[in-house]
């Protein structure tokens, strides 16, 4: 790199957590418990999960009676619908270590309304939802969501009259849930197309629920680096 | 002393193409309990490791679904796989796990599982 050009950085901050997982990964390769290789290819893997499948199982269940029934009944096999496949995924064809193979839809109804999280960790069932939300890893929302879920889904603008059963779904074993939202009014005779664009992340969570017009989660602060990487220095 | 090279792959050789906690099905012998059924959540000593968390402690729930069957946490934890118990998924008034939960949501519950171990009827 010449002294006249140099790149600028990629992140504003590398976090202590970064910083041990770097340390660990590279002992781990250099015990030989796994390659560099093996590494690359599994973060690959990881890129290619989102949320798009369990929009897409929501909306399919909204359309038809029976396919919800399945998905109630059998998450894995409704999973297969939508592509994901729970237990032949790559890479190791078990379930990864923490996603394991024990996927249930946790159906809302006008009385009850579902919301996931996990006390024990932040487990989150990524093989068919991508990677969880930071603030769905803080203590923050972990701690706080079994002892006072009506305060902290009203941090999430989401409030509920007082005799819809809310249901805490603490998800620190080996099953993993994602909630099948109550479809809005205002959206007959849509296509599972547009029923998918308007299921996000948050509602399948259960921190939110789907309205026509919204296609994203609500934006969450984002604070300043505690310690900036400068460019140009 | 020489020692046995631990096998690192036994459990994937076990549970591939087959998914975890399905490679355990039928080790578990007879469930205790089924659906329904109103438990309380035992306070055993939990010493290294557990996954029941203690704001279940003494709590009593109803079984809503018997989910699987798998080496229980505290035991899986150390690689000790050899005796799978049922698991059940428990629901609870949130009243009965927080006292003072305000009344006026007197519908608002919580659902997590358990393995057998922990349960006793209620």
């Amino acid at each position: 790199m010449s002294d006249t050009h140099k790149a600028a950085p990629m992140v504003d901050e590398v976090s202590d957590f970064e910083i041990l997982e770097m340390a660990v990964r590279e002992l781990a390769i250099e015990k030989g418990l796994f390659s560099a290789e093996d590494h690359r290819r599994w973060i690959e893997y990881v890129h290619t999960l989102g949320p798009l499948p369990a929009a897409r199982l929501a909306a399919k269940a909204w359309l038809d009676p029976d396919f919800k029934k399945l998905a109630v009944a059998d998450g894995v096999k409704a999973s297969l619908a939508v592509g994901i496949d729970w237990i032949n995924g790559p890479p190791t064809k078990f379930g990864t270590p923490s996603d394991y193979c024990s996927f249930r839809v946790l159906e809302d109804t006008p009385k009850v309304k579902h919301v996931v999280v996990c006390t024990l960790c932040s487990c989150y069932p990524r093989t068919i939802l991508g990677q969880s939300p930071e603030w769905y890893r803080t203590p923050n929302y972990r701690r706080r969501l079994v002892r006072w879920p009506r305060q902290v889904l009203a941090e999430f603008g989401l409030q509920l009259a007082a005799d819809v059963e809310i249901r805490v779904v603490d998800s620190n074993q080996k099953t993993r849930y994602m909630v099948l939202p109550l479809r809005p009014i205002g959206t007959e005779g849509w296509s599972e197309q547009q029923l998918t664009e308007i299921v996000t992340r948050d509602c399948l969570i259960g921190v939110a629920m789907p309205q026509p017009g919204v296609t994203s989660n609500a934006k969450r602060p984002v604070h300043p680096a505690v310690h900036p990487i400068h460019a140009g220095h | 002393m020489s020692k046995n090279q631990h096998d690192r792959a036994h459990h994937a050789k076990k549970a591939s193409g087959v998914g975890d906690p399905q490679c355990f099905r039928g080790e578990a012998g007879q469930a205790k309990f089924k659906n329904g059924d109103m438990v309380r959540i035992r306070d055993l000593p939990d010493i290294f490791y557990t996954r029941c968390q203690v704001y279940t402690r003494g709590a009593v729930g109803r079984i809503t679904k018997v989910v699987y069957e798998s080496p229980a946490a505290e035991d899986e934890a150390w690689d000790n796989t050899d005796h799978p118990e049922w698991f059940y998924s428990v629901v609870f008034r949130q009243h009965e796990l927080w006292p003072d939960y305000p009344a006026s949501y007197k519908n608002d519950t919580l659902e997590t599982e358990f393995s057998e171990r922990w349960l006793e009827q209620a």
